[in-house]
């Protein structure tokens, strides 16, 4: 655990001026005033007629649809090939591998580095999303948003949301470290995030393709989301333990 | 006592460039200058020490503990660079090696002291981007230093320094040998460097060693040579080939003769009467440079 923890504290020092680091709260931050963009631009016609509750809902569902379908999955697959990149770039990883520190540590630390940085993004996306409602009552009445905020839909969305990017974290970390190319880490996220924004949709493959199994838990569907957190869970477990295996049995020539 | 110590160590590529049955012997205090063409089997040598391949056959030894990449324990001992400096850029010099040493969990005062031996207190907080290639090679011993280990590893630490930068480089491995009681491996192209400070040397070819021992006994095994200064060593090896010696280029203006048969007045006669422009005659032993060439047969004729 100490091996980890130091491991995990290297790692956080090396994110130090990088753009990975200013990725976490950009990334939530560009959700947030792409909305209130949307919505200054939407013409009205009077009252909605909706609750509170309702409108927060729609609201609320909306912002964390456009993260899960779109953004986190790009924003992972950022962060993956940058986090990655660090080593690749300026051939890092024979100093790393060469230091008497077991193997494993340096990518259990990036793995969890990069679900760090998923939960952060995440949580503030939680807390940014109240505020731009707050914009609305005064700009846009008609919508029908009043406090208080729904924190306990947003929290539990929030946190179904991380954990259905388990398997995501667990591809991407594999991917970007194996190949030293910051292409190929780039090119399979951006296929499987296209992939996953027309996959997303299907009851059927929807909780079971890894780019849209967020997606589904904004989809209104209890069964499809707690499918897609349950296989996201056991596939990030795998696919974190097939990655360790395959890092540490790898040579450095 | 030996610092490293391999018994019958192998590995094998399929493009070649493997070691075969390498029997090292670092004495502890040594600078052990590891000599050998490209593609001699040197960096894979390197890797196998540090654990960064596995060995087809035989075992490292580091102070008498087996490494294996599994079992990295005795890597404790050792610091390392091998090639260029392994460095985050946008980091500074003190963060570097902050990562460093949070990965170790060695002492933060580590990092003063290892700033101080290579002389970058001063710009320690300035980032890696802004280096000059002779500060980030010094940065890189600095990260080697940093557990404050017993072996340092180095694999052509001068790698595309200017003369300034190879001198401090020299001067900075003597501190380190003669104040710190390091034992340094040093992997080097430039012979004339690894003559000034190497013990010992080990010349490797084809993935082979073929010697291993203190510079005097690489001397005494090869003796001295008649040095020819001339206008044209190419000549002047065609007129000795004539009288029944084996010349050696040694350069466009310089011919070495080994064991001469003949005296070395016989042969300067010779010369002179063929009307060859001799411009210095003499006994001189080999250079480092000349023996390792002698040893591999590499660019000259044997």
């Amino acid at each position: 655990m100490i091996i980890l923890r130091r491991a995990l504290s290297a790692e956080a020092l090396k994110l130090r001026h990088t753009l990975g680091l200013w990725l976490i709260w950009l990334a939530p931050l560009v959700i947030i005033v792409l909305t209130v963009v949307q919505f200054s631009f939407q013409k009205t016609h009077g009252p909605m007629g909706l609750t509170p509750v309702k409108a927060w809902m729609n609201f609320c569902r909306g912002i964390f649809t456009i993260w899960c379908v779109l953004m986190l999955p790009l924003f992972v697959t950022l962060q993956a090939a940058l986090l990655a990149g660090l080593e690749h770039g300026n051939q890092q990883w024979k100093h790393l591998l060469a230091l008497p520190v077991p193997h494993w540590s340096h990518y259990a630390a990036k793995a969890l580095m990069l679900a760090l940085m998923v939960v952060a993004s995440t949580l503030l996306l939680c807390v940014m999303t109240p505020l731009v409602g707050w914009i609305l009552m005064y700009t846009k009445p008609d919508y029908g948003v009043a406090w208080p905020a729904p924190w306990g839909w947003l929290l539990m969305h929030s946190l179904e949301c991380i954990a259905a990017s388990s398997l995501l974290v667990g591809l991407h970390t594999w991917v970007a470290i194996r190949w030293n190319s910051f292409t190929t880490a780039i090119g399979v996220g951006v296929a499987g995030t296209v992939a996953g924004f027309l996959i997303c949709q299907s009851e059927k493959l929807g909780p079971w393709f890894p780019w849209s199994m967020a997606a589904q838990t904004v989809s209104g569907n209890e069964q499809r989301a707690m499918l897609a957190i349950v296989v996201s869970l056991i596939g990030g477990a795998l696919t974190g333990a097939i990655g360790l295996w395959d890092y540490a049995r790898r040579e450095y020539a | 006592m030996l610092a490293i110590e391999t018994r019958a160590l192998s590995r094998r590529f399929d493009g070649g460039h493997g070691v075969h049955q390498l029997e090292l012997q670092v004495p502890v205090g040594s600078v052990y200058g590891f000599l050998g063409p490209n593609g001699a089997g040197k960096t894979t040598t390197i890797r196998l020490l540090l654990a960064l391949l596995r060995a087809d056959e035989g075992e490292v030894r580091i102070f008498s503990q087996s490494v294996a990449p599994d079992d990295r324990r005795a890597l404790r001992e050792v610091g390392s660079m091998v090639e260029t400096p392994s460095l985050y850029p946008h980091l500074s010099a003190r963060d570097n090696l902050e990562v460093t040493r949070r990965l170790l969990g060695a002492p933060k005062q580590h990092i003063d002291e290892a700033l101080d031996i290579v002389d970058l207190r001063a710009d320690a907080d300035r980032r890696v981007r802004d280096y000059s290639l002779g500060m980030r090679q010094r940065l890189g011993i600095a990260l080697a230093l940093l557990d404050q280990p017993r072996l340092l590893v180095l694999d052509e630490p001068t790698n595309g320094l200017d003369p300034a930068g190879i001198a401090d480089m020299r001067v900075l491995m003597q501190r380190m040998v003669g104040e710190l009681g390091m034992t340094v491996f040093l992997c080097s192209h430039l012979l004339s460097e690894v003559e000034q400070i190497a013990t010992h040397v080990g010349v490797l070819q084809q993935g082979t060693l073929l010697f291993q021992g203190t510079q005097q006994a690489l001397r005494e095994r090869y003796g001295d040579a008649l040095i020819i200064r001339c206008l044209d060593a190419n000549s002047v090896c065609a007129s000795l080939a004539g009288l029944g010696e084996t010349p050696q280029r040694l350069d466009d203006d310089k011919v070495g003769i080994r064991t001469p048969r003949l005296a070395d007045a016989e042969i300067n006669r010779w010369l002179i009467e063929r009307g060859h422009t001799i411009h210095a005659f003499g006994r001189s032993p080999y250079s480092l440079e000349t023996l390792f060439f002698e040893l591999t047969q590499y660019g000259v004729a044997a």
